[in-house]
């Protein structure tokens, strides 16, 4: 019983003071963002890794997520007889949760791996302190293109997959439910207005900060060898996906009401 | 003032004390020998004096300032005065040799791509690896990669050079080729250098003082000629290299094997 308790107590000291480590690593990349010398290439790359790259896995799964989406949604509005409205809560579910949280997910295990990854093995190949002894923040170095690649990207590819997953919808609703293309169209935006593109912007900018924190994070606390270079994406995608999942409950509440 | 100084530096991890409360100065352009076993903690004596480790106890100076991990722009300050070659050469992977050559350069001072590239050029041909600068590290063998990791650490011309075993796993040859490079660069840039390593010979050709460490202490140090005629045991069994004496803690069992 006592053991259990000891259990339990450090593991929740060691989990508050991982978070506070969090935080504090977060802190330090928000304060180098403004720091010189900025590296454009590096952050273009990161851009064309985070962004560019992502678009076939983003792609892929709006079209289906959207695709099953509006085949349920035929379905289900059948049984009241109000096919119509099957095309305005595609729009709404899509343009609200569906695009933003599916590429949050999908950039957390695609990209949020990888970050944790490459710098989990830059740490413990000690190319971390190689950066450390040229002078160099890792954090600033490390971090910052990261962090500015996955919150600029973010919003972007979540208009992607809003414009993805629109077609996705269409082709459903209008070739297999036989709705006019047009009634599709206008139905679709009906219930949304500018501030829903508003807040799914927020999720996708909020989700980008999660994701590439996160990562970075996970990679730059790696120890031990192959193992921790290997739990480190392991952890990183389910802890991004999980704050993922939380963000998005936490900016519904406070933003839609 | 000497250049580096350590004063009653202790580092443990956990129950596993590595450096006792280690003292020893360098003086400016002076040439530190450290040599001692595997694991007694020479890495990490460096990276306690680069402020990559922080020590539980004692104060480093690096050219009058105090070493402190927690002011990290007094420490970067600090650090571009000190080239530091890694054991495992520790060469960023995802870049090419020029990249990884220059990237001190093009972050620290105002060269054009033209003076960076010369100034690579110089550092490459002074670690015999010219023609090297577009490959990647995972194209170098393992003394390719010490020697690039080696041409990194001097281009920004440091005051200070750390070397963590620049000849373990050369070739004899190159072995030399490495401290003769370490002499010249002594005599060019008046660096102060500390160098940590098994090999006697390279000991004895660029040190101006030996020590060694032993169970995280340094047990001795001197001169080369006072070095190699110090009559303490474990000075003795080192230079000899044999397995019995007090250096090791658990001693291998003696065989049992009688011709
Ligand atoms: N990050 C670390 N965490 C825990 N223990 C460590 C760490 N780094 C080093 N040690 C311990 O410190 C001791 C000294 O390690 P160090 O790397 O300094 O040895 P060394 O003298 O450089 O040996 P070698 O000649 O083999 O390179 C070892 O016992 C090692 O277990
Ligand atoms: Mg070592």
């Amino acid at each position: 019983m006592v053991s259990f308790v000891e259990f339990l107590g450090a593991k929740i000291i060691s989990n508050v003071s991982s978070f506070g480590d969090f935080i504090l690593v977060s802190i330090r990349c928000f304060r180098s963002i403004f720091k010189r010398p900025f590296d454009t290439n590096y952050f273009l790359n990161q851009c064309s890794f985070v962004g560019v790259s992502s678009v076939p896995v983003v792609l892929m799964t709006s079209l289906s997520v959207s695709m099953v989406f509006a085949v349920q949604l035929a379905f289900g509005f059948k049984q009241f007889q109000a096919e119509g409205l099957a095309s305005q809560v595609e729009g709404l579910a899509v343009i609200r949760e569906l695009a933003p949280v599916i590429t949050g997910l999908m950039l957390a295990g695609r990209v949020g791996s990888a970050m944790a990854a490459e710098i989990g093995t830059m740490r413990i190949t000690e190319q971390i302190d190689a950066l450390e002894c040229l002078a160099t923040d890792p954090i600033h170095y490390l971090f910052v293109p990261r962090f500015l690649a996955a919150i600029l990207m973010l919003p972007m590819l979540t208009i992607l997959s809003i414009y993805i997953s629109f077609w996705g919808g269409h082709f459903i609703l209008v070739n297999l439910s036989f709705q006019s293309s047009d009634f599709y169209t206008s139905e679709f935006f009906k219930l949304i207005s500018s501030s829903d593109l508003r807040i799914a912007l927020i999720k996708a900018f909020v989700f980008g900060v999660i994701i590439s924190l996160v990562g970075c994070w996970k990679g730059f606390r790696t120890e031990g060898g192959a193992v921790g270079v290997g739990a480190a994406p392991t952890s990183s995608v389910v802890t991004s996906s999980l704050w993922i999942l939380i963000a998005d409950f936490v900016l519904t509440k406070l933003l839609l009401v | 003032m000497p250049m580096i100084k350590l004063h009653n530096v202790s580092k443990a991890f956990d129950q596993n004390k590595v450096l006792d409360r280690i003292s020893l100065e360098v003086e400016e352009s002076e040439s530190l020998v450290i040599l001692g076993g595997s694991g007694t903690g020479k890495t990490v004596l460096l990276k306690v004096i680069l402020g990559l480790l922080r020590p539980n106890d004692g104060n480093i100076f690096v050219d009058g300032a105090r070493v402190n991990i927690d002011q990290p722009t007094a420490l970067f300050e600090i650090r571009k005065k000190i080239g530091m070659c890694f054991q495992m050469a520790a060469l960023f992977d995802s870049m090419t040799v020029l990249e990884n050559i220059s990237f001190g350069l093009s972050r620290h001072t105002n060269y054009s791509s033209v003076q960076i590239r010369s100034r690579v050029d110089e550092c490459l041909t002074l670690v015999g690896l010219r023609d090297t600068a577009t490959l990647y590290p995972s194209e170098l063998s393992g003394g390719m990669k010490r020697r690039v990791g080696f041409a990194r650490a001097i281009a920004l011309k440091p005051k200070i050079l750390l070397f963590d075993e620049p000849t373990t796993g050369l070739d004899p040859v190159m072995t030399d080729v490495i401290s003769k490079v370490i002499t010249d660069l002594r005599s060019e840039l008046r660096a102060t250098t500390i160098t940590i390593t098994h090999d006697l010979k390279v000991a004895f050709n660029i040190g101006q003082n030996i020590s060694l460490l032993h169970r995280g202490s340094i047990v001795a140090s001197g001169s080369p000629q006072g070095f190699a005629s110090n009559q303490d045991p474990l000075v003795v069994q080192f230079i000899k290299g044999t397995s019995e004496g007090p250096f090791l803690a658990d001693p291998p069992p003696k065989s049992q094997i009688t011709i």
